[in-house]
């Protein structure tokens, strides 16, 4: 109760003033504000089924961006290169694949991964090696896919130039 | 420390567990005063919509400004400080200077005006106290909505928040000469208003 410093006519103003009531927005009030507040966590304890389902996405999209950091060029490119040789190997048994198109497919992977390599020790260099490690988690990703599509367009290639020599070969 | 309840916990230590990120903490903090603020709003603007959504500006820029809050301070005249700032400004775009209790200036049809128009409720009350009660209660309403902004927001929080002259001239951003100068004539327009009451 605030100390009276007005007239006694005001009294009964002052009275009704007080008993004024309290009026409520909707509802879902709360769950709007929270959703327009951009740095929380989850509830630990007291309410864990309300946690922020904003914060999860955000949580796990970081998450991922850490994880792919953690995956070096070096063990990426092995990665590749092992993939290509099989291909390749599988290719020379089963396929007849011809030299000319072997060699040029491997010797694409082998300048593609140089000239990544090469360009990422100057990127390192120029932009530093934080954004060259956020550059490259999706990066590598990208070039391991081109690399498969590229291996995958020239073993069709050889496939049918294979099929072709074969059919010529009977018909002869 | 997580507590199991925030029943017992003042404002200043929910605010702690608020800088901390958690969500529960946000929530009590909306909890406790979403009804003073909303009420604030709503008779300074007395649109529904508007007021909701000055009440949820005025939370997200607390609540997303949470590291700045000194507690030297009241947490909630640091609330209804942005929330007078918020609908000040709402006011000053809009214009808005003098508003009937038979609903907003804004309403365009007849349902839009009983919607906007003032509910007084009341409990624990006979049926004659009740109707006396929501009928003080709307000439109250009425008179608080005759005055201009300035006028309502200093006698709200002085009359329905008891804050102290000081508090409110902290809230509103006003000398505290000015903000006394703006109860006493806001208490003599409400006098002439309410001339039944006295």
């Amino acid at each position: 109760m605030i100390e009276h410093d007005f007239d006694e006519d005001f009294v009964p103003i002052a009275a009704e003033l007080q008993r004024l009531p309290y009026l409520s927005p909707s509802r879902d009030f709360a769950d709007r504000v929270i959703s327009g507040i951009d740095r929380l966590q989850p509830a630990q304890g007291l309410a864990p089924a309300i946690a922020s389902r904003h914060l999860e996405l955000h949580q796990g999209g970081q998450q991922a961006v850490v994880r792919r950091r953690n995956v070096g060029l070096v063990r990426g490119t092995a990665k590749a290169m092992a993939g290509v040789g099989l291909l390749a190997a599988a290719a020379f048994m089963f396929l007849e694949i011809d030299v000319l198109t072997a060699v040029l497919s491997a010797a694409t992977a082998q300048y593609a991964f140089a000239i990544a390599a090469v360009g990422a020790q100057l990127g390192a260099v120029v932009l530093g090696s934080d954004t060259i490690a956020f550059l490259q988690a999706g990066a590598l990703g990208a070039v391991l896919l081109y690399l498969t599509l590229a291996v995958g367009l020239f073993g069709g290639y050889a496939a049918i130039r294979t099929a072709a020599h074969i059919a010529k070969r009977k018909a002869a | 420390m997580t507590p199991k309840s925030y029943t017992d916990v003042s404002d200043q230590q929910v605010v702690v567990f608020a800088q901390e990120g958690r969500e529960d903490a946000y929530r009590e903090l909306i909890k406790r005063y979403e009804r003073p603020v909303f009420s604030l709003i709503y008779r300074m603007v007395r649109d529904n919509e508007t007021a909701e959504d000055l009440a949820q500006e005025t939370f997200i820029k607390v609540l997303n400004n949470i590291d700045r809050y000194r507690p030297e301070f009241k947490f909630s005249s640091w609330l209804f400080k942005i929330a007078n700032n918020i609908t000040i400004d709402h006011l000053r775009r809009r214009q808005v200077d003098t508003i009937s209790i038979e609903g907003s200036p804004d309403a365009i049809t007849a349902e839009r005006a009983r919607a906007t128009a003032v509910t007084v409720t009341s409990g624990g009350e006979s049926p004659l106290e009740e109707l006396e009660s929501r009928e003080l209660g709307a000439q109250i309403e009425s008179a608080i909505a005759k005055l201009r902004p300035e006028y309502r927001a200093c006698i709200i929080l002085r009359h329905v928040e008891d804050y102290s002259y000081d508090e409110i001239a902290e809230i509103v951003k006003l000398p505290l000469g000015t903000v006394k100068t703006y109860i006493h004539r806001a208490r003599q327009e409400l006098r002439e208003y309410l001339g039944d009451l006295r």
